[in-house]
């Protein structure tokens, strides 16, 4: 470097902490003799607010080009003292910071070893401090409204809290209707309350009140492609035609009794719709859709009965398409849920009055298929009832407990037991967990036999005189079974694994979407400006879809602030188009998705709004292209010639 | 490993450019910001012993020291050299400590080739809370260097 940059040194005592071990005053005369002539001020403690004052004036007196400051830990006060750079007018990234309290003085017996390790680091540091460069914060607007996919109680939950802050959000649902899973379930554990009874008033809200200005509500509609970044994400949408116009249909459901289709129905299973229908009693929004597979006149056939009912002109509309649209957001909330594993054990399969855990909800459920009413295929009543729990988990398939089993399988015990007098129920369990205390007040009340199993090979279903029971191979145990209940686990729905792989969100081992920590930031993803709510991120109850929903909200509200830019800090990596030889090794090693492929160039991009300044590419590039801004290969070499010199 | 960058290491410079005979040896850390560096801050407040001879070279991952930066501090007369990481699992950016573990492993089966003992190179997990483990490594590691370093000049005032 053929200019050398006038450079100042701040010495600090930290009130004598620093200084009754290390030899400020050996420190300057060594300073003195510096070939760079460095101005050196040894204050007394130089965070204090009156010291900072005076070291500004200071600095603005000597007006040096880069500063180098010998106190205590930058994770303490860099900060500080890069806006004391700031305030005397040099670029606050002039600043290197040594670290000779916690460092040096605290953990060095002997002075004279203690001053002369301070010595070398400040030696080093003058030599590193040459190389930086002056860099400067960015500031990008952002849009402040948000786009969450998935209309569960997570997805409603987020939607509210935004809207009711004045956002605007677009809230994505593959379904006809909204609620998610909860608002098909008869009772919620643990206090069995009603499912549809605790949703209901928020997505009325949603439709109808004062959030509804807010919120754009798009069903039948998936995303089906992601660009952009934090701050500005482009949403492709691409909604399914109903074939009903949302503006005039009333939802007297007229077109339904008419129509002569039949077609099985998927949400409750069991029971039918019509081909024009609404999913269950009560599903919102209220209207009925239209299936384009069995609908004779979608089929080219000639049939207008729902059209010759309809009391309402134009409310059925046939010319409806596929409609894509693009949607822009300043952050996305993945709220996609889970679904339970859809495949029934083989011993099961195939059977009579064999329930997964999903069909047994809507069997109990007032709008499920029977009405509520608890009844075999045959339409009789049961005489016994076996739940088995843990139907699938601790498996080589399915290896972990869903957590959520358990008190689903008290509440089945307790419904059944209340709708069908003198009912014989048995839990067969290979583990029970029942954590709280409101699940403990249902595991009291529970009065079903309990029996232990060894897994489902351990399971088989017989004919005895009794009746159709379920054999343990391993205990010789017998249950009656007139009706089978399987709580297998629960996975990641469809929708949470098409969202992960679209925004390329990296999933755990069963799928799930991995939060960017488990414990401290399971409502973040790695991706800025991508935030989690419910079970998309694994097994949950109710509680834990609204709590994640309203946090997942929380932090798009403090991320996203009308009128407030992002601010990028410029201590990223940088990638030296000339030098990058197109090996993407680095788009590889990236955790955060920064660096793209640009096809023009044929080089890497890295985007500062995603890029967290690790390194970790910086150390992968095999032709040396890319530059940790801050720790530049030159200001790390710089400094090791420091110490070692 | 860039090949631009590489070191000359193929005429390492002299073994002990301190002081030989006197015992001085050097020792530099490399210490990410979030975990080991945050531990070496807790051990001074706890005031447990770090060795005069370690320096620091803050990094803000360990998964930002390419092995070439290892070798080039050898190549400057470094007598050891340490990577401390953040626990497996605990990456403050995720899995670069994973990186650098795997560089490490790498690098040290490189090492005897280049004519470096990979007994001079320490690659460990410290946490933010292991004041006393950073203590320890720190303190092993370069009583280790020191004995090499020793016997190293034991060799040369013997021929």
């Amino acid at each position: 470097m053929n200019h050398q940059p006038k450079t100042a040194v701040i010495l600090c005592t930290c009130s004598g902490i620093i200084s009754e071990k290390i030899d400020w005053a050996q420190v300057r005369a060594q300073l003195a003799e510096h070939p760079d002539k460095p101005v050196v001020t040894d204050d007394e403690l130089a965070c204090g607010a009156d010291n900072l004052e005076k070291l500004a004036a200071w600095l603005r007196e000597h007006g040096p080009e880069r500063v180098v400051v010998a106190a205590c830990s930058p994770r303490e006060h860099e900060r500080t003292f890069r806006t004391l750079l700031a305030a005397a007018g040099i670029n606050p990234y002039y600043l290197q910071m040594i670290n000779v309290r916690e460092q040096v003085a605290w953990v060095t017996a002997d002075p004279a070893e203690a001053t002369r390790k301070a010595s070398r680091l400040i030696a080093a540091a003058l030599r590193r401090v040459c190389h930086h460069q002056p860099l400067v914060e960015r500031h990008v607007p952002v849009r402040t409204d948000v786009a969450v996919i998935g209309a569960g109680p997570a997805g409603i939950q987020a939607a509210l809290t935004l809207a009711r802050a004045g956002r605007m959000v677009t809230l994505v649902e593959k379904e006809p209707f909204f609620g998610g899973m909860p608002v098909r379930f008869e009772e919620l554990f643990p206090n069995l309350e009603c499912g549809p009874c605790l949703l209901e008033p928020g997505m009325g809200e949603l439709l109808h009140g004062p959030e509804s200005e807010h919120i754009n509500l798009l069903t039948l509609t998936e995303v089906t492609e992601v660009k952009g970044s934090f701050g500005n994400w482009q949403l492709t949408l691409r909604q399914r035609p109903r074939y009903i116009n949302p503006e005039l249909c009333i939802g007297c459901m007229v077109c339904a009794a008419v129509c002569p289709v039949r077609r099985e129905n998927p949400w409750n299973c069991g029971g039918e719709l019509a081909a024009v229908d609404g999913p269950f009693v009560g599903a919102l929004p209220n209207l009925p859709h239209v299936d384009a597979g069995h609908c004779l006149k979608l089929n080219g056939r000639a049939c207008d009965a729902c059209l010759a009912e309809c009391p309402v002109e134009g409310a059925l509309d046939f010319t409806d398409t596929i409609r894509d649209r693009v949607v822009e957001a300043g952050a996305i909330i993945v709220a996609t849920g889970a679904e339970e594993l859809p495949v029934l054990p083989a011993a099961f399969a195939g059977r009579d009055n064999v329930f997964s855990a999903y069909a047994f909800e809507r069997l109990l459920a007032m709008t499920g298929p029977s009405g509520g009413e608890l009844v075999k295929g045959d339409g009789s009543a049961p005489v016994s009832l076996a739940i088995v729990q843990c139907a699938g988990s601790f498996d080589d398939a399915v290896t972990y407990c869903s957590g959520t089993c358990c008190q689903a399988a008290l509440k089945y015990a307790h419904i059944a037991a209340a709708k069908q007098e003198g009912l014989t129920v048995t839990r067969l369990v290979r583990e029970q967990v029942v954590a709280g205390v409101n699940a403990a007040r249902l595991f009291s009340h529970d009065h079903s036999r309990v029996v232990r199993y060894d897994g489902l090979g351990d399971l088989a279903v017989a004919d005895t005189p009794n009746g159709r029971a379920i054999v343990c191979a391993s205990t010789g145990a017998e249950v009656p079974a007139d009706m089978i209940v399987l709580c297998g686990p629960t996975v990641p729905g469809q929708g949470t694994t098409q969202t992960a792989h679209l925004l390329e969100l990296e999933v755990d081992d069963a799928g799930f979407i991995a939060p960017i920590h488990a414990l401290s930031g399971s409502f973040l993803s790695p991706l800025k400006g991508v935030y989690l709510a419910g079970t998309c991120r694994g097994p949950g109850d109710i509680r834990e879809a609204f709590a994640s929903g309203t946090a997942a909200a929380g932090v798009a509200l403090s991320e996203l602030v009308e009128g407030r830019d992002l601010t990028v800090d410029p201590q990223v990596a940088v990638v030296d188009a000339d030098q990058c030889a197109g090996c993407m090794g680095c788009i590889r090693v990236c955790p955060y998705k920064a660096i793209s492929w640009n096809e023009t160039t044929k080089t890497a991009d890295i985007s500062d709004i995603l890029c967290r300044g690790c390194g970790t590419c910086v150390a992968a590039c095999p032709a040396g292209a890319i530059t940790a801004r801050g720790f530049s290969r030159t200001m790390l070499r710089a400094e090791l010639e420091g110490v070692l010199s | 490993m860039s090949c631009q960058t590489m070191p000359n290491v193929a005429h390492p410079a002299p073994e002990h450019p301190g002081a030989p005979g006197t015992g001085e040896i050097r020792v530099v850390a490399f210490l990410c910001n979030w975990c080991s560096y945050a531990g070496a801050d807790k051990t001074g407040m706890n005031q447990l012993p770090v060795p005069a001879e370690l320096s620091v070279v803050r990094v803000m991952c360990s998964g930002r020291v390419e092995p070439t930066l290892i070798l080039e501090a050898f190549q400057k007369g470094a007598d050891g050299v340490m990577v401390l990481a953040c626990h497996p699992g605990d990456c403050h950016y995720k899995e670069g400590n994973l990186r650098a573990f795997c560089r490490a492993e790498l690098l040290e089966r490189m090492m005897p080739q280049l004519g470096v003992d990979p007994a001079r190179f320490c690659f460990d997990y410290v946490s933010a809370a292991e004041a006393e483990k950073f203590s320890q490594v720190t303190n092993d590691f370069v009583a280790s260097v020191r004995a090499l370093a020793a016997a190293q000049t034991d060799l040369h005032s013997r021929r």
